[in-house]
């Protein structure tokens, strides 16, 4: 068996080893109690790395989308008291205009995502700046809680959130695998030029590629604002890096055209899982962005197609 | 001596280099031909060291070497001029000629200028060019580009010891004619410094320069001939492996088409810097050939019928429509299919499956409230798998892993099953074995009979004179001369070729 013929089956083969190296280090780690908290934690973050997977499918990047979720657990909890669950459609909205302004600047005015949503990102924490006057706010109690309380309850045992990341998940596999947005997609992720000479309109399929993942970016901030019942300029700060990560080495490369949202999925619970091994192993807080950082590069470099880039710079 | 032995190489899909002998001794000139897609720039490639073979050996004066890239091969003598020129535009001519290489004027940290102008007054006087080395290269001729570019590859005289081995791959193809006999002259002269291997397309100039003409087909050497023992046409004979004969463009299936209709009508249509004033009209069974040199303006008509190009002037209507918001979308609408010359680019998307991208263009079709009807999609490709006889497993094949004529066979399945009836090809035929090319000619006529129109930009001059009913000589972006042909009555070679240059 060649390695290319393992390639596609390596994140799920990395999340099943990690899982037991860690497992047999402190069996306590394999108790499913652990198993289904680790994975309610990891939502918000899943969530927000399920829309950069549409970025990084077709060979973008979104370094706006921390930014983005900051910004709406400031909106939401600041629409919170007048509109109710109303603040999450302004959430959504918020996202989806967001990110549709990164893929218009990057696809009208030819400035590449990642410093169109680096700029785009700029403005979103800015704008979260100035709606908070730069404190942290607090949700209270009993309007969260009867707004979006079905977002962290638990049913038999299992907390919401998780179910809230499987019905997106579905959802994005879905547009992903059977519409023909999906398979534009792919199309533009796989070989863009083709997918001109096709005749589709790979600017629009660009722009909502971007959109989704404001969106999903937003919804991830909601959820994380509500769970820590408040927000702040910088709540979602340090989700930026491992979801990139999460998508990386789910196996959707940075040059785009393989992978996909299942990949995500598991790259995310194999961030989850490195996370958690160095609360184990006794590894500082601090140093995870360090750890996060290095794990990037070498997923990078490991899954990246040289095929496609001409020049690096 | 500089010598491969059985050497081979393969690429996925394609057996490109098939246990190839080659020798060339010292001030030998050795003409190389074939078809496109013989074999004939992979074997190039192994020589300056761009390829590493997968079998066989090379070897230099007996010694086994093994080249890891092109500066490795310069190291050795080999030195490369290319087809499409590998100056950079903007550098000196100085500069150019000693491009990598400026160390050996480096003092003290700084480039000495007038050591390096002096050293390439040298080069230069070797290819008996008389112009000032400080130059900007975008000021000279195509013609001294080339020999620049000639000057730059004899440098390695200086810098190496033993042979000097020089591929020219269609130095000429950008020349007058009284430039290709200076050229000629010149690497004559020049065999006293180094041996040549000559890549071109004209047979007769390779006849002309040549000591021995190696011809390749299907990646094999099929026959070495000296210049003595050389004529044309049993060269073609082999290369084409029969005879090229009038059967091969399926010539007695070209109908006559219907005048009546209009398929697509240019009016003066220009495009800055692209085209000027071009008009024609495109009807039902018509091919319509555009024949030119490169950058002729030939792909830019193509991509204005397409949408992908806007003309600042002239009109274009396509089937009756005036084209006026010009998107591919809408050519797409209208009917109108495109085939690229870049197969593996643009025409499929490698990483999708047979019939993802047969409905690539007409998702459309297949779909309701954009989700797609995907049995619908397979039974479609299914059915053209059938109809085309495309050699794949089965529709869930990465098309990226098909062999060429079966990706063309998947391309045009795209726009003929949507029922396009407006089809651009730009090259269809490029590095196609023979076989597929006769594919892609019985589908063209196929494409006639069921009142289709065809623009075509063909691979080969042969090509485009048997395949259409109508051809336009366009040279410098402005129609030069309108040839209508029948099957027995066609434009002769030398008519087309007195127009394009």
């Amino acid at each position: 068996m060649t390695l290319e013929r393992i390639k596609p089956h390596l994140p799920w083969i990395t999340l099943l080893a990690l899982v037991l190296i860690v497992g047999a280090a402190d069996s306590n780690f394999l108790r499913p109690q652990n198993l289904i908290s680790m994975t309610a934690d990891i939502m918000p973050l899943f969530i927000m790395a399920l829309g950069m997977t549409f970025a990084i499918y077709i060979g973008g990047i979104d370094l706006s989308a921390q930014s983005v979720a900051n910004m709406t657990t400031v909106i939401a909890t600041v629409t919170l008291p007048t509109l109710g669950i109303g603040a999450a459609l302004v959430c959504i909205a918020a996202g989806l205009i967001f990110g549709a302004i990164s893929g218009y600047i990057t696809t009208k005015l030819l400035v590449p995502s990642f410093v169109s949503t680096l700029a785009v990102g700029g403005v979103a924490y800015s704008s979260a700046q100035y709606l908070s006057g730069q404190r942290a706010l607090y949700m209270d109690a009993g309007l969260r809680d009867s707004s979006f309380g079905w977002m962290v309850g638990k049913t038999a045992g299992i907390p919401h959130e998780i179910l809230v990341g499987l019905v997106l998940l579905l959802a994005m596999l879905f547009l992903q695998s059977r519409t023909t947005f999906g398979r534009a997609l792919k199309a533009v992720g796989a070989g863009e030029l083709a997918a001109v000479a096709s005749g589709l309109n790979v600017t629009r399929i660009k722009v909502i590629a971007f959109a989704l993942s404001g969106m999903l970016a937003a919804i991830a901030g909601l959820l994380f604002s509500v769970k820590l019942s408040g927000g702040s300029p910088t709540l979602a700060n340090g989700f930026l890096l491992p979801a990139i990560v999460a998508v990386l080495v789910g196996g959707t490369p940075l040059t785009g055209g393989v992978g996909g949202v299942v990949n995500t999925l598991i790259g995310t619970l194999i961030v989850a899982v490195i996370r958690s091994s160095m609360l184990y192993f006794e590894i500082d807080a601090t140093m995870q962005q360090m750890v996060f950082g290095i794990i990037l590069i070498v997923a990078i470099a490991a899954t990246i197609d040289r095929s496609k880039l001409r020049v690096v710079k | 001596m500089y010598q491969l032995n059985k050497v081979d190489k393969k690429f996925p899909g394609v057996h490109a280099l098939k246990a190839v002998d080659f020798t060339i001794g010292r001030g030998e000139i050795v003409g190389l031909v074939g078809e496109n897609g013989a074999g004939k720039s992979t074997l190039m490639k192994v020589i300056y060291g761009a390829y590493q073979p997968d079998g066989g050996t090379v070897t230099i004066d007996g010694k086994t070497v093994r080249f890891q890239n092109p500066r490795q091969a310069m190291d050795h003598g080999i030195g490369m001029v290319f087809q499409e020129q590998s100056l950079i535009t903007n550098l000196t001519v100085m500069e150019n000629i000693f491009l990598g290489f400026e160390k050996q004027f480096v003092r003290f940290g700084v480039v000495d200028w007038k050591a390096m102008a002096e050293a390439a007054r040298k080069q230069l006087a070797k290819v008996k060019l008389d112009i000032d080395p400080g130059m900007i290269t975008a000021k000279l001729s195509f013609a001294q580009r080339q020999l620049v570019e000639l000057a730059k590859v004899l440098t390695l005289e200086e810098r190496v010891e033993g042979d000097l081995v020089i591929l020219l791959d269609e130095p000429t193809s950008v020349l007058a004619r009284e430039e290709v006999e200076l050229l000629f002259k010149l690497v004559r002269e020049l065999t006293s410094r180094a041996s040549f291997i000559f890549v071109s397309h004209r047979m007769d100039e390779v006849l002309e320069l040549s000591d021995r003409i190696y011809v390749m087909k299907d990646g094999e050497v099929v026959d070495v001939v000296d210049q003595a023992a050389a004529n044309i046409d049993s060269i073609q004979h082999k290369m084409v492996g029969r005879d090229v004969d009038k059967e091969y463009y399926r010539e007695q299936r070209q109908g006559a088409y219907d005048p009546d209709r209009v398929l697509v009508s240019f009016d003066g249509v220009t495009v800055p810097g692209r085209y000027e004033d071009i008009s024609f009209d495109l009807h039902p069974g018509e091919v319509l050939c555009l024949v030119g040199t490169e950058g002729s303006g030939r792909e830019a008509i193509l991509r204005t019928i397409f949408g992908l190009e806007k003309p600042a002037e002239g009109s274009v209507r396509i089937k009756g429509q005036e084209i006026t918001r010009f998107n591919a979308r809408q050519s797409v609408e209208l009917g109108v299919g495109y085939v690229p010359r870049e197969r593996k680019v643009e025409g499929i998307v490698g990483g999708m499956n047979v019939y993802e991208n047969m409905t690539l263009s007409q998702m459309g079709n297949y779909s309701s409230a954009g989700v797609l009807r995907i049995a619908e999609e397979k039974a479609l490709a299914q059915k053209w798998i059938d109809r085309l006889a495309i050699k794949t497993p089965s529709v869930f094949k990465d098309c990226g892993g098909l062999s060429g004529g079966n990706q063309q066979k998947v391309v045009l399945a795209k726009w003929r099953s949507g029922g396009s009836d407006i089809i651009l090809l730009d090259h269809p035929t490029r590095g196609l074995d023979i076989g597929a090319k006769e594919d892609v000619y019985d589908m063209v006529r196929e494409m006639c009979d069921a009142g289709a129109g065809i623009i075509l930009v063909a691979d080969t001059l042969e090509e485009a004179i048997g395949l259409s009913h109508t051809i336009h000589v366009v040279k410098d972006g402005k129609t030069q001369k309108v040839f209508h042909g029948s099957p027995g009555n066609k434009p002769s070679l030398f008519d087309l070729v007195h127009y394009m240059t």
